[in-house]
């Protein structure tokens, strides 16, 4: 862990430029919504009809909604409900999904068919239906949408990391290494996994990135998250009528969703394929 | 008509990466640049044609009859491309469109470069077509086509537009010896009607099979120029003769006398694969005893790396069984790989994988000094990664990594065919001489014959089909 | 078997899994529901106001329901299969006449955004990637990666304040006139125009690198002739297959975008019918959207095939 921690200012400089950009994005939002509640009182539920659509001011940084619900407070709680959410079901998918990869990659056969079924069978619906289904059987629950996000993001892990594994289980390398006496475990450490790491965090960033916007989505759509919840979409769409009279509040959630998806494609640090 | 270069050089900024050379071509005669890879070859032919990459630049003169080809316009220049200038590709193959068919390739260069209307084109591409034996080839993709036959069809794409100077830029590269001298005689094909050729290769028997004018080449500079069968047979500079050496045809003959062989460490009873539908060969049977040198040879795809897998268990006959002498730890069958950097896991140093190595079989770390200057290597090396040091010392690094295994038998699948003659000539007596010195079985596969008769013992010749009588086994029961 | 027998096979099986899906998952959203499941079923098959006691216990007697859920679920499964999708439990309307009109809508609109994706991405794409690294391909660079970090209804939004509140433009919302579809359909075409332009700078500048096209050149061919003959084509593959890829993005974002522009489609019809819990209207709405992907997919493939001779062998 220290010897980690030590060679983070070495990867840091290392990092291309975008993806030290997308860091920093990150980490400024992360700290305005996770450390922000703790030096001063954010409720994002407190209404006060006699203080509605505010401009931003001193007491108000980021003005009011139609109730008189702290902006501030609001989308310090959105960001926080979308960022956790994404990462739980990041790192929930990325687990099964490249140990499934790396198994079906070495196996071939009858694993690799089967588990290569039900990816498809996950793939056969767009993402969002899915997930807009599953959402819709337990409205206003947060587990629903999870295991949606969730479902829909280890097939990728799993399709990248198992053509990964099994193109480097034919390999001369890997090849070479048995013939040297070398077991499994090696061949994973110092073969499989500086291969598949690359890939898999810029899987990562990019499947955050599409946890938020489907999380954004089903907000907008209003299912599957019900007001007074303070989430990205639903905002909008709660703002959207106000839009004439106060045009500042409905770019907030807008502009924090943006923010946050640049954010994590910086990241990425390749282009989507 | 004339090519006259006078003071011919490329620089990057103010690095010069070709030193300035003359030379000159009339109608029918034909040059050769010969030198290593990397010696700027490949940028006097970028030079003369005007596709230098950016970055780099070309000075001195090129005068192509009365024009001075360096001063005009880049619009200008693209003008004689085809006309007048054909630069054959390196290979073929990925020079011709994936998705455009054989003979459309051939007739565009009729239609739109010749200028000719719609149906002489169309003729014309067929008896070009007919003239190469490409004619059954006209409706197929290039990814249908054989090596050969690309050849073919890039050199007749070409030449459509009746270009004069023909440049070709390494037309063996990667060519087994049999394809080799198919290229030659289409080159020769150019060159017949008053037209000149320079060609441009690493490989001496090219060179020597071409005749007209040879020019060596070392680290951008001359070094050397005249007729060919003059210079290939008595060359005057030092490193002439390094360069002529190095072609296995003029290695020394072994001079190890023949010894007592012991008792075979492996040996393969009836082996029999098919692949594709091709029988590979058939009723192969044969023994490998410490210390022996046996080289596989044959045309490419006739199955000589299947059959080293399969001796080393790194595959299944589909008939017939190998059978490894007992008491002997699995580990002591060893591989080297035609390509170094894909045998290396790439993302760590080499002294990292060394170390594994040493401690998975709980070996010393004294045995690898004696070993590295055995071999010529530096210490230095072992801090880098594979990707960061040259194919000649990563098969080195590889040899090195097999031998601290004491291995009783080696299979080498190609082990020099992606190095530099010079780097071939210095590694593969190293690895010889090895082999016998430790008492282990080294079976050779390579394409090049001259380079398996000065190495090996005996030889294994497969024909690659065994409809064919089969010299497989017959070279079997007599060694050479 | 040849290549095209073999995809058709596998995109039939996607839509029999594409079936058994949304089947399953509305079933799951049925069992989810409180109430009678008889009561329901009856409703969906005759309509809300023909329902009464009798009737629900009809059914249940017919189904044997209240039994196993397993019995349950392989009735409901049967159902399907039958493609007997019963009826609205809003409307009344039979399910099947309901996704006709809007299958229809959607269709259009699809289209719509497709095209003026196309006419916006791959050829600034492909300029981008003949000329590497010069100022058009960075400019490129920059609107795709903020255009795509904005969902489709957060440029639909965008869109509405500056087109149609701000300017007066276009109509915000409806169907109508051929004006109302501009709108949703640019908000979906700029999102696909993000990733497909990068699809084709990236394809083109590998085109451009290759040694196929150097040889167009150095045999003679002028740039424009190169260009035309050897790199349009080699560069619009991999545009279209990506296209594939897309389609998740365009159904996606047409649920999503016709709920913003009230455009009467099959995504908005599906989230009216979510909200509203009108589960034969999900499960048909949701079912219509699968096969239309599946057969968006198909086209895409058979496109693929069309332009890729290498494909079309086996």
């Amino acid at each position: 862990m220290i010897a980690t921690l030590s060679l983070l200012p070495s990867r840091w400089r290392a990092l291309p430029h975008a993806r030290r950009w997308g860091a920093g994005l990150l980490l400024a939002l992360l700290a305005v919504a996770w450390l922000l509640p703790l030096a001063m009182p954010l409720d994002p539920a407190r209404q006060d009809l006699m203080n509605i659509l505010a401009a931003p001011s001193l007491a108000e940084p980021l003005g009011t909604d139609h109730l008189g619900r702290s902006q501030l407070a609001r989308m310090a709680a959105a960001i926080r409900l979308s960022t956790g959410m994404a990462l739980v079901s990041v790192l929930s998918a990325a687990l099964p999904g490249v140990l499934l990869g790396v198994l079906a990659g070495w196996r071939g056969g009858w694993t690799d068919r089967a588990l290569g079924l039900v990816a498809d069978c996950v793939l056969a619906l767009p993402g969002l239906l899915l997930v807009l289904l599953l959402a819709a059987i337990a409205p206003g629950q947060f587990w629903a949408l999870y295991v949606g996000i969730a479902l829909v993001l280890w097939v990728e892990y799993f399709r990248v990391v198992r053509a990964t594994t099994r193109s480097l289980a034919a390999s001369p390398q890997l090849q070479a290494s048995r013939l040297l006496g070398f077991g499994h475990g090696y061949l994973l450490r110092r073969h499989l996994w500086p291969a598949l790491a690359p890939a898999v965090s810029t899987l990562a960033a990019f499947g955050a990135a599409n946890a938020i916007l489907a999380i954004a989505a089903l907000g907008f759509v209003s299912i599957g998250l019900e007001p007074p919840t303070a989430e990205l979409g639903l905002m909008m769409t709660e703002l959207l009528p106000y839009y004439r009279e106060a045009p500042w509040i409905i770019l907030q959630p807008i502009a924090v969703l943006f923010l946050l998806v640049l954010g994590c494609q910086l990241l990425a640090g390749r282009e989507p394929q | 008509m004339t090519l006259h270069a006078i003071d011919l050089g490329v620089r990057a900024g103010d690095d010069c990466l070709v030193a300035p050379c003359s030379f000159r071509l009339a109608a029918g005669e034909n040059l050769t640049l010969l030198g290593e890879t990397g010696a700027g070859k490949s940028l006097l032919a970028q030079a003369i044609m005007g596709t230098l990459p950016a970055g780099l630049e070309a000075h001195g003169e090129v005068r192509f009859d009365d024009r001075e080809l360096l001063g005009l316009p880049p619009g200008e220049r693209r003008k004689l491309w085809g006309r007048e200038l054909v630069l054959l590709p390196q290979e073929p193959w990925h020079a011709l469109d994936p998705l455009m068919r054989a003979g459309e390739q051939v007739r565009e260069t009729y239609r739109f470069v010749a200028g000719d209307d719609a149906n002489p084109a169309r003729e014309r591409t067929r008896r070009a077509l007919a003239r190469l034996g490409l004619d059954r080839a006209a409706r197929r993709l290039p990814g249908e086509l054989s090596g050969g036959m690309a050849q073919r069809l890039a050199f007749a794409a070409a030449t459509a537009a009746g270009g004069r100077l023909v440049i070709a830029d390494e037309p063996t590269k990667g060519l087994d010896a049999d394809r080799r001298d198919e290229v030659v005689s289409l080159l020769q094909e150019a060159q017949r009607d008053g037209g000149m050729l320079l060609t441009i290769t690493h490989d001496i028997r090219v060179a020597r099979r071409l005749g007209g004018r040879v020019m060596i080449l070392r680290d951008g500079r001359c070094v050397e120029e005249g007729d060919a069968a003059e210079v290939l047979r008595r060359p005057r500079s030092d490193f002439g003769r390094r360069l002529l050496a190095a072609d296995p045809a003029e290695w020394p003959a072994r001079d190890t006398p023949p010894r007592a062989l012991g008792e075979p460490v492996l040996r393969a009873h009836g082996l029999g694969k098919t692949l594709g539908g091709r029988a590979l060969f058939e009723g192969l049977s044969l023994a490998l005893s410490p210390g022996e040198v046996v080289g596989i040879t044959g045309p490419s795809g006739c199955g000589k790396s299947t059959l080293g897998n399969l001796l080393l268990g790194l595959g299944q006959p589909d008939r017939g069984h190998v059978e490894r002498a007992a008491g002997i730890a699995p580990h002591r069958f060893q591989k080297l790989y035609q390509d170094p950097p894909a045998a290396f896991a790439p993302h760590w140093t080499l002294g990292t994988l060394l170390d594994d190595l040493l401690r998975r079989h709980r070996l010393a770390y004294d045995r690898v000094p004696p070993l590295l200057e055995r071999l010529r290597l530096s210490p230095a090396l072992l801090s880098r990664r594979p990707g960061e040091v040259s194919g000649g010392e990563l098969q080195r690094l590889s040899l090195l990594r097999v031998l601290l295994l004491d291995p009783v038998l080696l299979f080498a699948d190609e082990p020099t065919s992606r190095l530099d003659p010079l780097t071939q000539r210095e590694i593969l007596p190293l690895m010889t001489d090895l082999a016998r010195e430790r008492d282990c079985a080294l079976l050779l596969v390579s394409h090049d014959r001259e380079l398996i008769h000065h190495s090996c013992d005996r030889t294994i010749a497969l024909a690659g089909d065994t409809s064919m009588p089969q010299p497989g086994l017959a070279a079997v029961a007599t060694a050479e | 078997m040849n290549r095209l027998t073999s995809l058709l096979l596998g995109r039939l099986l996607q839509a029999g899994l594409v079936a058994w899906g949304v089947g399953t998952l509305t079933f799951l959203l049925t069992r989810a529901l409180p109430g009678d499941m008889a009561y329901r079923i009856a409703a969906g098959r005759y309509g809300y106001e023909n329902v009464d006691r009798d009737a629900a216990e009809a059914v249940a007697r017919e189904l044997s329901l209240g039994g196993s859920p397993l019995g349950d679920y392989l009735y409901w499964l049967g159902d399907l299969a039958r493609l007997d999708l019963g009826h609205s439990l809003v409307s009344g309307e039979s399910v099947w006449s309901e996704v006709r009109h809007q299958l229809g809508h959607s269709l259009g609109l699809a289209l719509v955004a497709v095209l003026l994706a196309l006419l916006i991405g791959p050829p600034l794409g492909m300029l981008a990637g003949l000329r590497r690294d010069g100022w058009l391909d960075r400019a490129n660079l920059l609107g795709a990666v903020l255009l795509r970090s904005l969902p489709s209804f957060v440029i639909g939004l965008l869109l509405i304040m500056v087109f149609s509140v701000g300017l007066g433009w276009f109509p915000a919302a409806g169907h109508g006139g051929a004006a109302h579809v501009w709108l949703p359909a640019l908000a979906l075409a700029l999102g696909l125009a993000a990733v497909s332009t990068r699809v084709a700078r990236n394809a083109m500048a590998g085109v451009a690198r290759s040694p196929f096209y150097a040889f167009a050149r150095t045999k003679g061919l002028s740039s424009w002739i190169a260009f035309r003959r050897h790199g349009l084509r080699n560069a619009g593959v991999p545009v279209v297959a990506y296209l594939g890829v897309q389609l998740v993005y365009l159904i996606e974002g047409v649920v999503v975008v016709e709920s913003l522009f009230a455009w009467p489609g099959i995504g908005h019809a599906l989230v009216h019918a979510l909200v509203a819990r009108d589960v034969p209207m999900v499960q048909g709405t949701a079912l219509a959207m699968g096969l239309l992907f599946v057969a968006l997919n198909t086209l895409v493939d058979l496109t693929c095939l069309l332009i890729d001779p290498r494909r079309r062998q086996a």
